[in-house]
C-alpha cells in the first residue's frame, strides 16, 4: 500500500522538475490528494496537467489507489500573494 | 459476427434522449457511448444517479453543475464495469466522474470544481 511519499516520490521522480505535495486524507493509503508544480505543465491545459500525473500511476488508478485528487500549476501560475 | 442491439446506457437526462444509435461493428459499448456525449451538449459520466450519487467526487460535481442550474443528462458507470473501460479507453481518463461539453472532456471533479469556483464552468456551459 503506498504511502503519501510514495507518491509525492513517484511523481517527483517522473516528471522533470516538479514538486508534489501529497497528503493521504483518509489515512488507509487508497485515497490521496496532491498539489503538484511542474515547469512541464506550463502552456497545457488542465486535463493535460492531470493526465501527466495520472500517467505515472497507471491502472493503479482506480485500482490500488482509489482517489488521487489533484491540483496542478505551472510554476508561473502560482498566486505571489 | 452476430448483430446483437446495443443496450441502453444507464441515463438519466433533463433533456430529451436521443435516438437509439445504429449498431456500428465491433464495440456497442464504445459506440453507445461516443453517440452520448455527441447528442448532449452537457454529459455526466458518474457513480449513481444525480439523486442519488454514490460517491463523494460524483456528488460534489452534481452539486456544482446544479447550483449553475445547468441542465445535463448524466450516465451511471456502475451497472456494468464495461462502461467504465470503455469511457476511460475512449477519454484517456482514468477516473469517474467525467463531465464533458460540446463532446469535449473538460475534467473530473477536481478541474470542475476549480472551474466552478473561478467562474470558467459557467462559461464553459454557456
Amino acid at each position: 500500500m503506498p504511502s503519501a511519499q510514495d507518491i509525492k516520490q513517484r511523481i517527483e521522480a517522473a516528471i522533470e522538475g516538479a514538486h508534489a505535495d501529497v497528503e493521504d486524507y483518509t489515512g488507509g493509503g487508497d485515497h490521496f490528494r496532491a498539489s503538484v508544480t511542474a515547469p512541464a505543465f506550463a502552456g497545457l491545459t488542465r486535463i493535460q496537467q492531470h493526465r501527466l500525473v495520472y500517467a505515472v500511476f497507471g491502472t493503479e488508478i482506480g485500482g490500488a489507489i482509489h482517489a488521487l485528487a489533484l491540483k496542478t500549476d505551472a510554476p508561473s501560475q502560482i498566486p505571489t500573494n | 459476427m452476430p448483430s446483437s442491439p446495443s443496450e441502453p446506457l444507464p441515463m438519466s437526462s433533463t433533456q430529451p434522449a436521443p435516438a437509439p444509435a445504429p449498431n456500428a461493428d465491433g464495440n456497442p459499448i464504445r459506440d453507445a457511448i461516443a453517440e452520448a456525449i455527441k447528442e448532449h451538449k452537457v454529459i455526466l459520466f458518474m457513480k449513481g444517479t444525480p439523486d442519488a450519487p454514490a460517491c463523494g467526487f460524483s456528488a460534489r460535481t452534481v452539486a456544482a453543475l446544479q447550483s449553475l442550474d445547468a441542465p445535463f443528462a448524466a450516465v451511471d458507470v456502475l451497472p456494468d464495469p464495461r462502461i467504465r473501460q470503455e469511457l476511460s479507453a475512449l477519454s484517456d481518463w482514468p477516473t469517474i466522474p467525467q463531465l464533458f461539453v460540446d463532446g469535449e472532456l473538460i475534467g473530473g471533479c477536481d478541474i470542475v470544481i476549480e472551474m466552478f469556483e473561478s467562474g470558467e464552468l459557467a462559461q464553459a456551459l454557456l
